[in-house]
């Protein structure tokens, strides 16, 4: 997941002096791989809003809850408004609005679509309100609508409120490889590197570790893997109460809400530098220690977001001597939480591993935007270097807000992360083998240095160590993205490959596949493609006793909705579905589906075999539904669905050869399976009334299936037919047979008992009734014969047929009319 | 005693009658005044044996002249008051050719087939086989083998569904429905030397709450190519063409970073849309097809990481490639116009028919 941060412009300019509009600067950041999602203004919409001072303040003559105050907005700009506020005090700065500014309706309900209002001049309780003064909701600047926004003394009165208030905030979408630009310094350092502009050097005084004093704090690390560095501050004569204005402004444009002045800075410090902090009044700390161990099996912890955890043996956790203090960067808990009456402050700036507090944040749920701020920036890797630097500018900023005194500090660091900083060894003509673009040498070192590098150049060779924060640059091809991005991906020119081309393999099945989906479409039928993953309520749904056609699927732990949770082991029940919601609002469907089923293995991967499904229902003209005036038209009958067998025989050259078997499923009398290897291959038929009736569907449903690649493997050898040169000749044959005798009895013995020379069969009729008696029918066929010596004669045919009639007499028990 | 002359004569009034005759009744009488057995022309003919020797053979040459000429015209004539006939009738047959047709039963194909189609197709021009793999897949090809090992980052950006097996499962080894077509790269390369070029289609899931552009199954492809000598240039250069194919045109190509941890350096490609030009708006407002931002986004792409060469066995210092990839279905709502990815999956006809 991309994270989304929220970065104040002004915050930005206070580390790199760049005058670029926030358009040109959001889109050199988008053009060398930082996305901004969204360009946010502040107080665009204040038109005729001033800095004003309360000159003074009278009762209203004719209400008690309402105040007449005199506002001054600049040199002799003068007016009297009606406010019903209460917070307001003689010489206050506040927001002044003047009549035709834009605000927001702070009556409209809270919660709902923000309601902009044009102010006008009006009389309350029959006095002229001239303009008012306003909250910070009426501005868009947050919820607060409790009292007038009191604005900061020192702002000059009579000025836009635009120019003093006014912020532009870039949206970011981070990816997890940047987690230096998770900071506005590291945003920064962006800027610095694509304007060519000095990053700031930050005032911050440094502080010296290993200056504490054991006895009131000590630090130990346990898992020096899961926890490769931990700096503490040990602060005493804190004043907890609320931050200064700019701080507090500062934390709602990045979207965090203040609390006090010292979970503030650990804020203010998390999006200045990306490093989040924790703070625990130390006196709840028993054995004065904290200590960053694995949690043991049964323990617990109350943490901040008011839940009771039972923690998984083996989670990191913050600890004191005797019980857990915290979720290790991801969650602190409430036995050691700063309180108004804290005085004495222990603050953490620590490096975590990132998959373990990835996989520990998911696990409770906590990484998600809602979740763990700490935890969502630990699951990067945050540069080991920035504890001690985070550490410094948080004291740094309660020295000065909270009257903190800083009494030591400590700075555990077992494997010596704060000495490795990997360089990277490369060769100017890698920047040519990546990008396949010449740069020179010297704007390839430019740009590295414009990011911060530091670059070694010995002939052709480039060993370049990153800035400390940039945690992501570990072999050439990254370095090589460092150059391409400040150059621009632009410079990349635009070729054609050269080399040699592959051999490529042959896709028998596929090509198979792809060949029937074609035929399909010719045979007027519709593709669908249905949802892989389905209901496993519709397997028990497609016999009408609920005997599953196919085997227990593999399902999905996590799945999105039921409907979705099983992988399907059948087409049949998608095609049903979708024929079912069609049939709603049309007489007839002609429907196909080609994908694969997903068969359970033993050990390994399941078989995903392609299969494909036809259906046929209702009427199988494409009429719309009332057009009759042609003729009521066709319904679907078993005939078209062996139809559509037919042609893919021919086309395909599938040969449906086999013991035919009724289809599961299916009409026993109107279908036919034909199984190979113990599996069903192929099989049609009339759809199970019952099963119809239970899918809404109509009595003529008809279906067939079959494996892709068993009906491939069985495919016969096939080859043009040439036209030809002598003229065919026929007979007409009507035989009366038992009713339980086959058409295709029939055909198989007359092909047998004329090896040669027969060309076609066709059924000219097929009769019961009192001409033939009961329990009897009538087949007449028409043979087409053809010889490819010469013209048949009367004699040829003669003899053909006397051979055809003794073989049905003497087969079929037939009677030849 | 008729002449040559009386003949000439006989032929003008003849014909004039043939001429005059309105129908098919009035020719025949003509004929039969003319032609018939005691027509006039006969009789002139049968008058030939009472001429002189001399006479006999010019006048008799003169009548049969005579005799041939009024039969063209007679079939001529016949020929004219037919088809004036003919016409007369047509002209009382008017069909309503408004009335509403027979109508065919048409088959189509899914546009998803037909964009998978036409991916492979144009990716098979630059030399690109069309390979498929598993939709079910283990966590190893999934993401280890793609730098994305437990707990990195990037797999919260693939909202994974996982997969139980009904016949019991290995703990050790989850098993996955594939998150994107990238776990095909890993097997390609295990079973085949370079040069490679590949393109894969096929189903991808992901946990994703659907809406107009998300669905929890959906379609992508992936493009594939290891060789000695393939740059980011290369890649450029086949996705150029892959987008003149695909969306016609002379197209403005936006190449800029982006993050795979699979590739290194990653890309994100985009054209100036094909239907605002890359201006954003239409004659009805801001562009739908490009959200009026003027570029439609093609595919994610990067240099194959060395990390990954190295796990199948590849040198690095020898082999290098390229992988891109993007959704069909948002091809396909492209090509189509198709304004919401979930009517893929309706297998609503009244779609399909004209999608
Ligand atoms: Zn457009």
């Amino acid at each position: 997941m991309r994270v989304l941060i929220k970065v104040p412009l002004s915050w930005v300019r206070e580390h790199v002096d760049v005058t670029a509009t926030a358009a040109e600067l959001a889109q050199a950041l988008h053009m060398s791989g930082t996305e901004v999602a969204r360009v946010e203004h502040v107080g665009d919409a204040w038109e005729q809003v001033w800095v004003g001072r309360i000159a003074a303040l009278a009762p209203h003559p004719n209400a008690d809850k309402l105040t007449l105050a005199t506002v001054e907005y600049g040199a002799g700009r003068v007016k009297t408004v009606v406010t019903g506020a209460t917070n307001l005090t003689v010489g206050a700065v506040v927001p002044y609005a003047a009549s035709g500014a834009r605000l927001r309706d702070g009556h409209a309900p809270a919660g709902g679509e923000p309601v902009w209002i044009t102010l006008e001049p009006r009389k309350l309780r029959g006095v002229q309100s001239e303009g008012m003064v306003c909250s910070a909701l009426e501005l868009g600047l947050g919820a607060d609508h409790d009292g007038i926004l009191v604005l900061d003394p020192g702002l000059p009165v009579g000025a836009p409120l635009a120019d003093v208030l006014g912020e532009t905030i870039l949206h970011l979408e981070l990816q997890p490889n940047r987690p230096d630009c998770l900071g506005v310094r590291g945003i920064a350092g962006e800027v610095s590197a694509l304007y060519r502009l000095p990053l700031r050097a930050t005032a911050l005084e440094p502080i010296s570790f290993g200056t504490l004093d054991p006895s009131l704090l000590s630090v130990r690390i346990e898992d020096a893997a899961a926890c490769p560095r931990f700096t503490a501050a040990y602060l005493e004569d804190v004043r907890i109460g609320p931050s200064p204005r700019w701080l507090q402004e500062r934390l709602t444009a990045a979207g965090m809400r203040p609390i006090d002045i010292v979970v503030d800075v650990t804020n203010y410090v998390m999006l200045e530098l990306g490093q989040p902090l924790h703070a625990y009044d130390a006196t709840k700390l028993r054995g004065r220690m904290l200590v960053a161990r694995r949690a043991q099996s049964g323990e617990t912890l109350r943490t901040l977001d008011d839940a009771e955890r039972t923690l998984d043996p083996g989670v990191l956790v913050i600890a004191d001597a005797e019980r857990p203090l915290g979720l290790a960067g991801i969650l602190g808990g409430e036995d050691s939480e700063i309180v108004p009456t804290t005085t004495t402050v222990a603050l953490e700036a620590a490096s975590f591993e990132p998959r373990g507090i990835g996989t520990t944040a998911a696990a409770l749920g906590l990484q998600s935007s809602s979740g763990s701020a700490a935890a969502r920036r630990f699951a990067w890797s945050l540069s080991t270097a920035l504890p001690p630097v985070a550490l410094a500018r948080a004291v740094g900023l309660l020295r000065e807000h909270a009257g903190a005194r800083l009494v030591g500090a400590i700075d555990v660091d077992p494997s010596g992360a704060s000495e490795r900083r990997a360089a990277v060894t490369l060769r100017f003509s890698d920047v040519l083998r990546v990008l396949g673009v010449a740069i020179p040498d010297a704007e390839i070192t430019d740009a590295l240095l414009r990011l911060g590098f530091t670059v070694l150049v010995s002939g052709e060779r480039l060993t370049v160590t990153a800035p400390a924060i940039r945690t992501d640059i570990a072999i050439a091809e990254d370095v090589v993205e460092e150059v391409a991005r400040i150059v621009g991906y632009d410079r990349i020119p635009t070729r054609s490959p050269s080399g040699t081309l592959p051999v490529h393999e042959a896709h028998p099945v596929e090509e198979f596949r792809e060949r029937a989906r074609d035929v399909l479409v010719e045979c007027g039928l519709q593709e669908i493609v249905s949802a892989s993953l389905i209901d496993p309520a519709w397997l028990a749904l497609l016999t009408a006793d609920g005997t599953p056609i196919a085997p227990s699927p593999l399902v999905v732990r996590n799945p999105t909705s039921t409907d979705r949770s099983v992988l399907r082991t059948t087409l049949r029940a998608s095609i049903l579905d979708a024929a079912r919601r069609n049939l709603k609002h049309r007489p007839g469907v002609a429907l196909f589906e080609i994908a694969p089923i997903y068969l359970p293995r033993h050990g390994q991967l399941p078989d995903e075999r392609p299969m494909c499904a036809i259906l046929l229902a209702g009427a199988a003209g494409p009429v719309i539904a009332g057009e009759t005036y042609l003729g009521a038209g066709r319904a679907f009958d078993l005939h078209d669905i062996q139809g559509v067998l037919d042609a893919l025989g021919r086309t395909l050259r599938i040969s449906g050869q086999g013991e035919p078997e009724a289809g599961p499923g299916l009409h026993p009398g109107r279908s036919r399976a034909i199984r190979s290897d113990g599996r069903i291959v192929l099989l049609f038929g009339q759809l199970d009334p019952r099963v119809a009736l239970r899918w809404d569907l109509p009595e003529n449903t008809f279906l067939m299936e079959f494996d892709v690649r068993m009906v491939h493997a069985d495919v016969g050898a096939g080859g043009a037919a040439v036209p030809p040169r002598f003229p065919e000749a026929y007979r007409d044959v009507a035989c009366v047979v038992e009713d339980k005798i086959l058409y295709g009895d029939l055909v198989r013995e007359i092909r047998a008992s004329q090896k040669s020379g027969l060309e076609q069969v066709a059924l000219l009729d097929l009769y019961r009734g009192p001409q033939v008696g009961p329990g009897k029918k009538s087949f007449a066929v028409r043979l087409t014969f053809r010889s490819a010596e010469g013209t048949l004669t009367d004699a040829d045919l003669d003899r053909a047929l006397s051979r055809i009639a003794g073989r049905l007499r003497h087969a079929l028990g037939a009677e030849i009319r | 005693m008729a002449n040559v002359t009386d003949l000439m004569i006989m032929r003008e009034q003849a014909l004039a009658a043939v001429q005059g005759a309105p129908d098919v009744a009035e020719l025949e009488a003509v004929r039969v005044r003319w032609l018939g057995r005691s027509g006039l022309l006969t009789a002139a003919l049968r008058s030939v044996a009472a001429l002189p020797i001399e006479e006999r053979r010019a006048f008799g040459a003169a009548a049969n002249q005579v005799k041939a000429d009024l039969e063209l015209a007679l079939d001529q004539g016949s020929a004219r008051v037919r088809g004036a006939a003919t016409l007369a009738q047509f002209a009382s047959e008017q069909a309503d050719l408004s009335l509403p047709p027979r109508r065919l039963r048409l088959g189509r194909l899914h546009p998803i087939s037909r964009t998978i189609r036409e991916v492979s197709r144009i990716l098979a021009t630059m030399g690109f086989e069309t390979v498929e793999g598993p939709e079910v897949e283990s966590d190893y090809y999934n993401f280890e083998a793609l730098n994305i090992p437990r707990g990195h980052p990037a797999r919260d950006k693939f909202n994974t569904l996982w997969v139980s097996d009904p016949l019991g499962d290995d703990p050790e080894r989850p098993v996955l429905l594939r998150t994107h077509t990238s776990p095909m790269q890993i097997r390609v390369m295990e079973s085949r030397r370079p040069p490679i070029r590949v393109c894969v289609p096929g189903r991808c899931y992901r946990f994703e709450a659907t809406d107009a552009t998300h669905e929890s199954v959906f379609f992508q492809y992936e493009g594939l190519a290891i060789d000695e000598q393939l740059s980011m240039a290369d890649l450029k250069g086949v996705l150029y063409s892959f987008a003149r194919q695909l969306f016609g045109g002379e197209r403005k190509v936006k190449f800029r970073p982006d993050y795979f941890p699979f590739t290194e350096p990653s890309a994100e490609i985009a054209f100036d849309c094909f239907v605002c030009n890359g201006g954003g708006r239409t004659n009805s407002g801001a562009c739908r097809t490009c959200g009026g931002s003027g570029w439609i986004e093609a595919a994610g792409c990067g240099m194959v990481h060395p990390a990954a060469l190295r796990r199948v066995g590849y040198d690095p210092e020898r082999h290098q490639g390229f992988a891109f990839g993007g959704g069909i279905e948002r091809l396909a709502m492209l090509l189509t116009g198709t304004p919401d990815i979930r009517l893929f999956q309706t297998n609503d006809l009244r779609f399909l028919e004209t999608a």
